[in-house]
């Protein structure tokens, strides 16, 4: 046992720890050059220069309206989908499991190319809600399958209590359902947001360029800035997420019978 | 004067063909309690379901204080379902889960949830989640949040079947005293015949869809409707399809011991005992009945002979109520 | 139909509305592929030479990914899943799902090219004379940095779907089987290969059919020779000509339909009785 754990500890240093490590450090110094002998030379202008761009703030606050507009939907889409899925069964009920995953198996190159015309057509294309349209598609099947599992944990039988004591569908919702799913949440926060954040093909091709996501500043960097600066980008892209978890973790709190850290109930 | 508070009429379930309830019908007066017992799987839950609002019957009416409420959806209906697994909020105090019967039900007062915390005897763990308290303190919390939300009927679906056998026998005299001291109208569904006598003023032997017969303790030991009751009720020698022995007027000894009466053979196979008494349980081939009757003394025989006075065999009632 | 009585039916309204988009945007990708040519530029793009290697290079790629991201990923959550069920251990082997796909590619640039981390110590601590005598790891034509930067994205992700099977599973099985006399072989195959199959056929397609059509990382770490699917499909779709538009369509088209296949044939297989068991489903 105590060599499986060291074991897995060097794994996971060697292949998740120490990469980020590197990344880290490489964002807050210059280039690196050990093979000249050069030792690390320490500073911000990774990031400061990085900051500098005006398109990456622009591109940071579309990415982020959209990250939160998608996993709005999502969470709404998963809970009612979720719920369906978990307290009636169906025959054939694999078959429709199919059927809502089908979307991250259809290549969504194929599913934004297809939709282009139309988009153009009712004058979604080259806009923010077209955007956020297309990228629906490659992250509603996930969410979908968090909650139909998060419901099934929970179990018909407690889903039905609040109804026997009366409560009303919105309020079960509120008062019993979003709580009990708070874990499924925060997975899905991250998930979504990842996923938004990664949409470069789809993003510009819907987008046409004029929707400035992260991806499509990070693409054009890769041409010209040193890796300090890459190094620094690749960082913000991590932050986006974690910035955007904290937001809805705080936001969760609000949710009828939260724990809140600093009330102690007993 | 009573009133009737709960009706069903020719309620009737189907599913996939299977007919799981078979025209059932009976009434529940104001403060009465009615046991549902049956054997595990003879739908006695979905009976509960359909009465809760929780499943539509296929055929038939459910009538509350004279009016139809078969459509009313169940959190429209003022009745509560206890269920076999306390399924308290995990997310909420002791406290919380019974202030949330009452304020979805928008019957919160803030005295009713004192009273109801001190009768339940949880006001000392008010604030304590439910994984940090006993099973039998969380199935009593569900029965308060139950109560809190002032039902005029309760339904309670096996509630005692998870708990070990002491705090059972405790919370259901506790429960009955509680049912009894709010008049509350309640349908306790089981299949121990023992809890069915204790929780119920009513007894509703239920098998095969249908209710075989409903009556007191008394008139279903006295006047059995039929076989499959006698065969629930274990108090009885079944004879044939119609004709059955109350236990107590079997007589045993080493000979016949009555020339008046029918006689078997019978095998001794075991002797327990029961509230300190030596019981006999016996094997009758010719009829291939098990019976269990308590004795005197021990039996050292083997084998023994049944002797059933003539004048003490009595014929199914054949009645439902 | 009872369906549109009761409540299910307004639950899966929103995900029906939300079908649409896909369902719309692939029915109108098989119009535009057909052009009204009928089957014209599937000839087309099968008599090309660029094509049919962009697909085997593509397949190929995926498929070697998608296996290697499954086997580890199944031997890590197998060897180590007691010790995942600590937070802080699992947080760290999430790390590179906080990165987009594109953001881990550069990643394994910065780390693995000529000029990258790896082979710059390497030449410090003396193993080799240059970095440029590293092997070309990163826009190689034999996609070794595709397959690394989705090996390594995707492996946490393994992790993370059969991680809760694993947890799941209880430890009497495996006693069951040594009691009955069964080796180590014995356990994997009739204990964790029945509850895991289900969810490593899922695995497999989600994560085949994201590596064989995915744009953005053969696009950063690719050559232009073979390349992807995708990259071609995209460079077709903005080509300096308008004519080539269709054989984007049609070449994304041919994918979807591949993996469509792919799905319902393994969907198939696992709604036989057997698996559905398994799986857990009552219905």
């Amino acid at each position: 046992m105590i060599l499986r754990k060291a074991f897995f500890l060097i794994l996971i240093l060697l292949f998740f720890v120490i990469p980020l490590t590197a990344l880290l450090l490489q964002s807050l110094s210059a280039p690196w050059r050990f093979h000249t002998g050069q030792g690390i030379d320490w500073g911000w202008q990774g990031y400061s220069t990085l900051f500098e761009n005006p398109q990456l703030w622009e591109a940071t606050f579309i990415s982020i309206w959209i990250g939160f507009a998608v996993l709005f939907i999502n969470v709404t889409l998963g809970l009612f989908t979720g719920k369906a899925l978990a307290s009636y069964p169906y025959r054939g009920k694999a078959w429709l499991e199919a059927l809502l995953l089908s979307p991250i198996l259809i290549p969504s190159l194929a599913i934004a190319m297809g939709l282009h015309l139309f988009m153009i057509r009712i004058g979604l294309a080259d806009t923010f809600w077209g955007v956020l349209l297309i990228h629906l598609v490659p992250t509603v099947p996930y969410s979908i399958k968090i909650f139909h599992n998060s419901y099934q944990q929970i179990g018909k039988t407690m889903m039905e209590q609040p109804h026997i004591l009366g409560a009303g569908f919105w309020t079960q919702v509120f008062t019993v359902e979003l709580p009990l799913l708070k874990p499924a949440i925060r997975s899905l926060t991250f998930l979504t947001i990842v996923i938004s954040l990664s949409q470069y093909a789809i993003t510009a091709l819907i987008g046409g360029g004029r929707v400035l996501t992260l991806p499509l500043v990070f693409f054009p960097f890769l041409e010209n800035a040193n890796t300090s600066i890459m190094a620094a980008f690749s960082i913000w892209f991590a932050l986006i997420p974690v910035f955007m978890y904290i937001i809805i973790e705080s936001l969760m709190m609000f949710l009828p019978y939260s724990r809140l850290p600093w009330r102690n109930h007993r | 004067m009573t009133q009737t508070k709960l009706e069903m009429k020719n309620i009737t379930k189907t599913f996939n063909q299977d007919t799981i309830l078979n025209d059932l019908t009976f009434h529940l007066e104001k403060g009465e309690i009615m046991s549902i017992v049956g054997p595990s799987g003879s739908g006695k839950t979905t009976l509960l379901r359909i009465l809760a609002g929780l499943e539509k019957p296929t055929e038939g009416e459910i009538i509350m204080n004279g009016k139809e409420i078969t459509k009313q959806k169940a959190n429209r209906r003022s009745i509560s379902l206890v269920f076999q697994q306390p399924l308290l909020f995990p997310h909420m105090t002791v406290k919380e889960n019974i202030d949330y019967g009452a304020k979805v039900s928008k019957k919160y007062k803030a005295e009713k949830i004192e009273s109801l915390l001190e009768a339940t005897g949880m006001a000392r763990f008010r604030d304590h989640y439910p994984s940090e308290i006993s099973g039998g303190q969380q199935q009593r919390t569900a029965l308060a949040r139950a109560m809190a939300t002032e039902p005029e009927v309760i339904l309670f679906d096996e509630p005692f079947s998870s708990l070990d056998p002491s705090l059972r026998q405790d919370l259901r005299y506790w429960v009955r005293d509680f049912l009894a001291s709010r008049e509350t109208t309640a349908v306790f569904v089981t299949h121990d015949m023992e809890e069915a006598m204790i929780m119920g003023d009513q007894i509703a032997v239920f098998e095969n869809g249908k209710f075989q017969q409903i009556g007191t303790v008394e008139t279903l030991h006295q006047s059995p409707a039929n076989m499959r009751v006698a065969s629930f009720l274990g108090g009885h020698l079944i004879l044939n399809d119609h004709e059955f022995v109350p236990l107590h007027a079997v007589q045993l000894g080493s000979q016949k011991t009555s020339e008046n009466g029918v006689s078997f053979h019978a095998s001794v196979e075991h002797i327990t005992y029961q509230h300190g008494r030596p019981i006999v349980h016996l094997y009758i081939r010719e009829l291939e009945k098990k019976i269990s009757l308590p004795i005197n003394e021990s039996l050292p025989k083997q084998e023994v002979q049944v002797t059933i006075p003539c004048d003490s065999i009595k014929t199914f009632s054949g009645e439902i109520l | 139909m009872k369906l549109f009585k009761n409540r299910t039916f307004l639950l899966f309204l929103p995900v029906a509305i939300f079908l649409m988009i896909p369902f719309y945007g692939f029915i109108h990708a098989v119009i535009q592929s057909l052009g009204g040519e009928g089957l014209a530029h599937y000839e087309e793009i099968l008599s090309s030479e660029r094509f049919l290697s962009s697909v085997w290079f593509s397949v190929r790629t995926a498929g070697i990914a998608t296996l290697v991201s499954i086997i580890l990923g199944l031997g890590f959550t197998k060897f180590f899943h007691p010790l995942l069920t600590n937070i802080s251990p699992r947080l760290m082997v999430w790390i590179p799902m906080l990165f987009p796909h594109f953001v881990w590619g550069y990643m394994v640039i910065l780390m693995l090219s000529e000029t990258g981390w790896l082979p710059q110590i390497l030449a410090a601590a003396g193993w080799l004379e240059t970095p440029s005598n590293f092997p070309v790891w990163t826009r190689d034509p034999e996609g070794i940095g595709i397959i690394i930067t989705y090996v390594w994205k995707e492996v946490p992700l393994v992790i993370l779907l059969l991680f809760p099977v694993y947890a799941s599973i209880r430890p009497e099985y495996y006693a069951l089987v040594d009691s009955l006399g069964g080796n180590a072989w014995h356990r994997f195959t009739t204990v964790d290969l029945p509850h895991l199959l289900p969810v490593l056929v899922e695995t497999f397609l989600i994560i085949f059919s994201f590596t064989l059509a995915a744009y953005e990382v053969p696009a950063l770490i690719g050559t232009t020779f073979p390349e992807m699917i995708s990259v071609l499909g995209y460079e077709w779709f903005y080509g300096s000509s308008w004519d080539d538009r269709p054989l984007a369509f049609a070449a994304m088209v041919m994918t979807s339909l591949f993996l469509l296949g792919l799905t319902l044939m393994s969907y198939y297989g696992l709604s036989r009785p057997r698996w559905r068991a398994m799986r857990g489903d009552r219905q």
